[in-house]
């Protein structure tokens, strides 16, 4: 039997953890907005980036850029792996650690040397204790993702492909589709390709020439995809860890009401044996 | 007749409206554009834009990127931008600053890259003041 104290030790303990939990909620809240906000002023640029790589293609088929071509042979890959900064937001940070994993084993059972470059804590600590050998730079997060962070791993990776220390890049993050909804997936960031959406070319005039123009460009599609994961991610976090705070406290509520009930019944009990006391000391005189 | 202008970064959309002629620093030189000029597509590098519309003309300062012009409509890709009034004078000193002092700790020596990085940070907050300059 417990005593009652206890019990309202424990009701008060768990009432503080759903402060926290409730806090939390409404703070991943608004952090959502503003990350869909970000994400959503990104979109343009995305856009118009891959409409204009896409369209020079269309007008010169065999401008050259070295992050498009493929290499010949596929020794070492390298692999980018965005998580969250931070946790307490339910199997979203390890969804996305295991496709990583999974995509890393597939690889290198395949022959392959693998690079692992991190972005954010939760990838760097997953990997520094699994694949301490192969630990590449880590990219903090700390506070909002910023362009600037994306074309810094941008221009080191490109920086790598292009001096043939790796043959591929691949970026694995968690895609953002709604707030109940984040799915991991791996891309591959290099050789650098853009998705054919079947428009029609406009037979644009390029100055003073293709070539010019990819070498441009082209570091800048590759900033735009890292950035756009990165986004993404960000999003994705603040979403599962407004889910996971929202159930968090639905079961610090459900944990009060049944102490409640417990507390309750305790306290009836010593009322009765308390009565059957007096009672029966009564009787006795 | 104006024709319209976006100027896109991937913070968004900093300018959006119908102009009269804008130039714009292209990577081989400064080009302006009126109403109804050819399709081109041209790499820019840092430099000023300088926009005319109804009769005032606006400076802004872009980091290096590209233009889509099309007619009746041009389309600005660039890193960053910022428009006179909406810039921060006391920021790009800063920058100005902290950069020429980078370059001058470097010593002969130094790694190249640093120094590219460094001399890319002065050209834009240079640039950046000759905006708010000329504004």
């Amino acid at each position: 039997m417990p005593n009652l104290k206890d019990i309202q030790r424990r009701i008060a303990s768990v009432k503080k953890t759903q402060q926290i939990t409730r806090a939390m909620r409404m703070v991943a809240g608004a952090k959502l907005r503003r990350a869909q906000d970000t994400s959503t002023a990104a979109k343009p640029y995305a856009e118009k980036m891959r409409a204009t790589l896409l369209e020079v293609g269309r007008v010169q088929k065999d401008a050259e850029h070295p992050l498009l071509k493929p290499h010949e042979q596929v020794r070492r890959v390298e692999f980018i792996i965005v998580t969250s900064d931070r946790g307490l937001c339910g199997a979203y940070n390890n969804n996305t650690l295991k496709l990583a994993l999974q995509s890393i084993s597939e690889c290198e059972a395949a022959g392959c040397e693998v690079l692992i470059t991190t972005a954010g804590k939760k990838a760097r600590d997953f990997f520094r204790t699994r694949r301490p050998n192969q630990m590449g730079e880590h990219f903090a997060q700390d506070g909002w993702v910023t362009y600037g962070q994306a074309s810094e791993i941008g221009r080191l990776v490109s920086a790598r492909f292009t001096a043939g220390e790796i043959d591929e890049a691949h970026l694995v993050y968690s895609e953002f589709f709604s707030a109940m909804t984040q799915t991991p997936r791996a891309d591959r960031l290099l050789p650098f390709t853009a998705e054919d959406d079947g428009s029609e070319s406009l037979a644009f005039e390029i100055e003073p020439n293709a070539t010019a123009l990819l070498a441009t460009l082209v570091p800048k599609a590759v900033d735009v995809e890292i950035y756009k994961a990165l986004l993404e991610n960000q999003t994705g976090e603040h979403a599962a860890r407004m889910a996971a705070m929202e159930s968090a406290t639905r079961n610090t509520e459900e944990l009060v009401d049944s102490l409640t009930l417990q507390f309750n019944r305790a306290r009836q009990a010593a009322i009765t044996r308390e009565l059957v006391e007096i009672v029966s000391g009564a009787e006795a005189l | 007749m104006p024709f319209q202008l976006t100027i896109v970064t991937p913070q968004g959309s900093i300018f959006d409206g119908p102009v009269e002629n804008v130039v714009l620093p292209g990577s081989e030189g400064d080009f302006g554009v009126l109403e109804s000029h050819e399709r081109l597509l041209a790499p820019l590098r840092i430099g000023n834009v300088e926009i005319h519309e109804a009769g005032e003309i606006t400076y802004a300062a872009i980091a290096d990127g590209f233009a889509q012009v099309d007619g009746d409509q041009v389309v600005v890709l660039v890193e960053s931008c910022e428009v006179d009034g909406d810039l921060d004078v006391a920021r790009a000193q800063l920058a100005h600053d902290r950069a020429e002092q980078g370059l001058s700790e470097l010593g002969a020596d130094a790694d190249e890259k640093r120094r590219a990085e460094f001399e890319a940070a002065l050209e834009r907050a240079r640039n950046r003041l000759t905006v708010a300059k000329r504004g």
